[in-house]
């Protein structure tokens, strides 16, 4: 059967305007199995799913992960929507992609389901750091710290890097007296009250804008690593926290200032 | 036996008995990725201990040779194939199975806990000499690796370098290099002796070329070769295009002015039409 000569125009590939009907392309899509239909339906709402994305936009997560994620959210609702039983596509699309993309950052933040043990393994490994680096006056190694703690080389490892992950302690961890945020900020704002643009510019000038959008404390500590070269030890004696937390707080605002500088060089 | 997609992951080592602890702190950073429930990482690194620790025992008759394993994730499905360059495993299994109680007994129970673990389990000997153990486990979980979409043969990225390289791993997408990529490096960073404090550079320069390096890689995977000394770590990260002599951003991208500081020297080397950039880290304390 020759199916080309009965197409109708309306159905020629790629053609997408303002009037297509979206009823009209799930009826076509679903009812005559038309997969152009499907892409117009899939290009039609392609900028909704990008506008979700966008919402997301300020996370450490790529943009293009996200208009991925955001994505395949439109396609599963677009698998899923009945036009029989509900009316506008948009209003059933929008939460079933912010459900796919809010189910990413779910999964993509270990943190918040570290199990109990390793949460207790990273704090005896995060003070006997401590203990350690008082007594030899350094950081300790994995070795060092094996040998004190009586663990293997892997547990010290593992619990190290979960102490180390972005939030995988609560901020008011047991034993340690001080609150991350507070300590960190009384004494960071104390130092870092000398003129910082000046630094800022030494750490390096092309930085700078995204630098600026940074907290005062992330950056009196990249300036007291990067410019100042001081040792994680040292900024946390510093500082008066731990260097299993100034490592996180690194950790965390470079993650940042990648987002940051990666949006800077976009936008110039 | 079907053929398989390229792995997500192939980790290459010596059979030398500490590099067993890498493969699974890969598969720690593989979990940590897709969100793998614990009991479901306890059943495959178990199993996939059991199969290197076969090569590290039986496959090279006292001598050394290459330790492989590659990690395929499907939905849900997980293969892990551990492989080696030796003839060992190979006789010690064929012995192993016709004689029965005669046989080795550590290789027996652990070719008995990969089976029960396993939802298949197969034994190459491949034609070239070595063997492969193929295990396919369960993936409950529900999250996709996006962008894994890898064809044709693997080439593993040159990124080997000296004979200090103690692992070199190829790796896809980027979300699973983000996960695996800077356990691997501090793991390796803690048998250079590293104290705490300079690993965590290590951590942080692994973050950013997890991140950052997929923007300029020429293939699918990224290929890391890590090099051990004492005090002394060194990342080959590629494949880059060559003619970029000189500069670490299409490493690091516009961090690298700072991130650039973490490391106490680099350099950029040309491998053919492709090229590597190699970080060195000291720990001078």
């Amino acid at each position: 059967m020759a199916m080309a000569s009965v197409a109708p125009a309306a159905r020629r590939p790629g053609v997408c305007t303002e009037q297509d009907d979206p009823n009209e392309l799930f009826a076509r899509w679903r009812g005559d199995g038309d997969r152009t239909a499907h892409e117009l339906l899939i290009r039609r709402f392609t900028p909704l799913a990008r506008s979700l994305a966008r919402r997301y936009a300020h996370t450490s997560e790529p943009f293009e992960d996200l208009l991925q994620v955001a994505s395949l959210g439109l396609l599963k609702a677009l698998a899923r929507f009945d036009p029989e039983r509900q009316s506008a596509f948009a209003a059933f699309a929008v939460p079933t992609i912010l459900g796919e993309l809010r189910r990413y950052f779910r999964d993509s933040t270990w943190g918040l389901h570290v199990p109990r043990e390793l949460q207790e393994r990273a704090l005896a490994v995060s003070n006997a750091q401590e203990q350690l680096a008082s007594v030899r006056g350094r950081a300790p190694t994995v070795s060092e710290l094996a040998e004190y703690l009586e663990l293997g080389y892997e547990e010290v490892l593992d619990g190290l890097l979960a102490g180390q992950a972005y939030e995988a302690l609560p901020l008011d961890a047991p034993v340690r007296t001080h609150h991350e945020g507070e300590d960190l900020l009384t004494h960071l704002e104390a130092l870092g009250s000398e003129d910082e643009r000046y630094e800022l510019i030494e750490l390096d000038a092309t930085l700078v804008p995204a630098l600026r959008q940074l907290p005062v404390r992330e950056r009196a500590i990249l300036r007291m690593r990067f410019v100042e070269e001081l040792s994680q030890a040292e900024i946390g004696r510093r500082a008066g926290i731990s260097q299993m937390q100034v490592s996180r707080l690194l950790r965390r605002s470079l993650q940042q200032l990648r987002v940051l500088a990666h949006a800077h060089a976009e936008g110039s | 036996m079907p053929t398989l997609e390229p792995p997500n992951v192939r980790l290459r080592l010596t059979n030398q008995p500490e590099n067993v602890s890498l493969i699974r702190t890969t598969l720690t950073g593989v979990a940590e990725a897709i969100d793998l429930p614990p009991a479901a990482l306890d059943d495959i690194t178990t199993a996939v201990t059991e199969a290197a620790n076969n090569v590290v025992l039986h496959a090279y008759q006292g001598g050394h040779g290459p330790l492989e394993a590659d990690i395929h994730i499907a939905e849900g499905l997980i293969t892990v194939v551990v492989r080696d360059e030796g003839v060992g495993l190979h006789h010690a299994l064929d012995y192993g199975l016709q004689a029965g109680e005669t046989g080795e007994q550590h290789l027996e129970l652990g070719l008995g806990v990969i089976q029960a673990l396993a939802v298949s389990v197969e034994f190459d000997q491949r034609s070239g000499g070595g063997t492969e153990v193929r295990m396919e486990f369960a993936n409950p979980s529900e999250t996709l690796l996006l962008g894994a979409n890898a064809h044709g043969e693997l080439e593993l990225p040159l990124c080997e370098g000296s004979e200090l390289t103690a692992a070199t791993i190829a790796i896809t997408p980027a979300r699973l290099a983000r996960a695996v990529l800077p356990r691997l490096v501090c793991a390796l960073a803690a048998r250079a002796s590293f104290s705490t404090d300079r690993l965590s550079d290590a951590q942080l320069l692994a973050d950013l070329i997890a991140a950052q390096a997929f923007q300029s890689i020429t293939g699918s995977h990224l290929g890391v070769g890590i090099a051990v000394g004492p005090r002394l770590l060194e990342l080959r990260v590629g494949p880059l295009p060559s003619g970029q002599a000189g500069t670490a951003a299409s490493v690091l991208g516009e961090l690298a002015p700072v991130l650039g500081s973490l490391s106490d020297d680099h350099s950029f080397e040309e491998a053919g039409r492709t090229a590597v950039l190699a970080l060195q880290l000291l720990d001078q304390r």
